[in-house]
């Protein structure tokens, strides 16, 4: 079994979400993020926070993988202020809904002073709602801009056990894991972190704190990046204890600090049936075949 | 007017919480109640409705037959044995909202957007306990238009809503799509009463897609054209007399046998054996529904 703590699925397609249930993923956690051009509308973020909570949840329901998400003002958005300003009022809708794991992706993406606000504004909003908070580094700037952000929460007081840096490398590894973070890993084809560099940092480090995901969006990335990931491991003679790790127990264990995400969620889910959810735009069109599949046929990876 | 009928709704649906809920959470709903009656914006009250999840289970309410009884004399139609812990509480919680009806209805309008599956839900299946039902009926509408079987449900099913509110064309709307859905009819309330020529002939052609399909015809959809039968009505029935679907033919023979016209009369006597299967009184629509249900899951 596979979580991959870290998925946009809403740009994903129903093949992605088929092969990702038989590579065993069975959770996933969609944080919310920008959508390669920035909104200009406050109704956009709405609609697409709904559809986190909503549709997509629903959608990941009938392929038989459980759905989660972070809410956040992305960091890239944080400078359209006057927006911002509109979208932080938004957020309490949403923080407090079944299935909402973290605040996130927030963080720094330029590090401008409006960055700098709204992500505080935000740190504070996870503490008074008691979530875990989920932090996108920069590209650009990558070492300063992620220390910063560890920095600045220290500031706001937040506890490092509740708090997951994202998208870290070889460089920025080491500081946030002393300093009590947890530590992610997104794998992807080209640029950031690729699987064989992920394996020799869990050699390192090893697997405390540490988790690996796919970031998988509408770039190219790969849906399948966690289990394929771990079957490196596994060749290069990574401990399976290691393995589940960071590719499952950390992030449950992360993210459950919200009180929403349990492995009975998935463990005890009921079977894949996608007849009774049959609807006018269902996922099934006409003349397709429902896949019906008692708790018999799940098989534990 | 309003105020009395909300507290009177509201300590009713208390009452159902206090035998199902744990006292801590019964303690965080109070607490909450008392800071959102008195609030000016409702952002406390959309925190509280959304972690009302934290608090509250999704294990259906059981109810006394005083309190079923109880609930037909608040809201005729009105039964929360449908109902769960969760969404109660969330109904509760809007008894509370304390806001001149425009600002009421922008931040109920703005719940019904934003909410998630469970929220929806409960939204739509307390709209009859509601204020300002007239404002909400567009949104009661438009939400038949959700892909999401539990939010389609919590409109058309078990709900008096739609029986009391729905202009004619969206009535026919939301029961072709329950069809559609593969939905149980029999759940819907005023199925009978609410029957309509223009919804008879939308039945049929749906049927007569689904053959052209080479699908099955759903049973409880016969019951649509029982007042109406004509020619072509009673074509359709004696097709479905030869099904190769036991329930069908069931079904088939019951709307003959409820049309009570000479031609559906000649027709069925061709068809002893069901017409006594029918004549046994074992199977009424809601027996069909079942059946069928079961079947299909």
């Amino acid at each position: 079994m596979y979580i991959d703590p870290h998925i946009h699925l809403v740009s994903r397609t129903t093949d992605d979400y088929e092969a990702m249930q038989k590579a065993g993923i069975v959770a996933t956690i969609e944080p919310a993020f920008w959508l390669g051009q920035p909104r200009t509308e406050v109704g956009s973020f709405k609609d697409y926070f709904s559809t986190l909570v909503g549709w997509e949840r629903f959608r990941a329901s009938q392929f038989g993988i459980v759905h989660y998400c972070t809410m956040g003002l992305n960091s890239k958005e944080a400078n359209n202020i006057p927006l911002a300003e509109q979208v932080m009022e938004l957020l309490p809708l949403y923080v407090g809904k079944e299935g909402v794991v973290a605040i996130g992706e927030i963080g720094y993406d330029d590090q401008t002073e409006a960055e700098d606000r709204f992500y505080r504004e935000q740190l504070e909003l996870a503490k008074e709602v008691d979530l875990p908070v989920l932090i996108h580094t920069p590209h650009r700037d990558k070492k300063k801009g992620t220390y910063r952000s560890m920095d600045v929460a220290e500031e706001h007081g937040m506890d490092p056990g509740w708090i997951i840096v994202d998208h870290n490398n070889e460089e920025t590894v080491k500081e946030v894991l002393d300093r009590g973070y947890w530590a992610g890993f997104t794998i992807y084809p080209h640029t950031k972190m690729g699987s064989e560099r992920m394996v020799e940092i869990v050699k390192q480090y090893g697997p405390e704190r540490i988790i690996v995901n796919s970031a998988a969006d509408w770039g190219i990335s790969d849906p399948l990046a966690v289990p394929k990931t771990a079957d490196l491991m596994r060749k290069m003679g990574i401990p399976e204890e290691h393995v589940q790790m960071v590719t499952y127990r950390n992030a449950l264990a992360a993210f459950s600090l919200s009180g929403q995400m349990h492995e009975d969620d998935w463990l005890k889910a009921p079977p894949i049936d996608q007849t009774k959810k049959m609807g006018g735009n269902s996922v099934l069109r006409g003349g397709q075949v429902p896949r019906v599949e008692g708790p018999s046929d799940r098989v534990e990876n | 007017m309003i105020m009395k009928q909300n507290q009177e709704y509201s300590l009713f649906l208390l009452g159902l919480l206090e035998s199902s809920a744990e006292q801590k959470s019964l303690d965080w709903l109070k607490q909450k109640v008392s800071k959102i009656k008195d609030a000016s914006s409702p952002t406390g009250f959309f925190l509280a409705f959304s972690q009302a999840s934290r608090f509250f289970s999704k294990d259906p309410l059981k109810l006394s037959d005083a309190e079923k009884n109880k609930a037909e004399q608040l809201v005729e139609g009105f039964d929360p044995s449908h109902w769960n812990s969760l969404q109660t509480a969330r109904t509760y919680l809007l008894f509370h909202l304390n806001l001149e009806k425009e600002d009421w209805l922008k931040a109920v309008n703005q719940l019904f957007e934003t909410g998630d599956l469970y929220e929806q839900a409960a939204l739509y299946a307390a709209l009859p306990l509601l204020p300002f039902q007239n404002e909400l009926l567009p949104r009661a509408i438009d939400g038949c238009r959700t892909n999401m079987t539990l939010v389609f449900d919590a409109i058309a099913l078990n709900n008096p809503f739609p029986r009391k509110s729905f202009p004619e064309l969206n009535w026919n709307q939301m029961v072709l799509k329950a069809i559609f859905m593969q939905r149980p009819l029999y759940q819907i309330q005023g199925l009978e009463e609410r029957r309509n020529a223009a919804l008879a002939e939308i039945a049929s052609d749906f049927a007569h897609e689904r053959w052209a399909a080479g699908r099955n015809v759903m049973p409880e959809l016969w019951r649509l054209v029982v007042p109406f039968t004509n020619e072509r009505y009673l074509a359709d029935l004696e097709r479905t007399l030869n099904s190769d679907d036991q329930l069908e033919q069931i079904a088939g023979a019951l709307a003959l046998t409820e049309s009570n016209s000479e031609e559906s009369r000649t027709l069925l006597q061709a068809y002893p054996v069901l017409m006594e299967k029918v004549a046994s009184g074992k199977y009424d629509w809601e027996a069909i529904g079942k059946e069928f249900q079961e079947k299909s899951a």
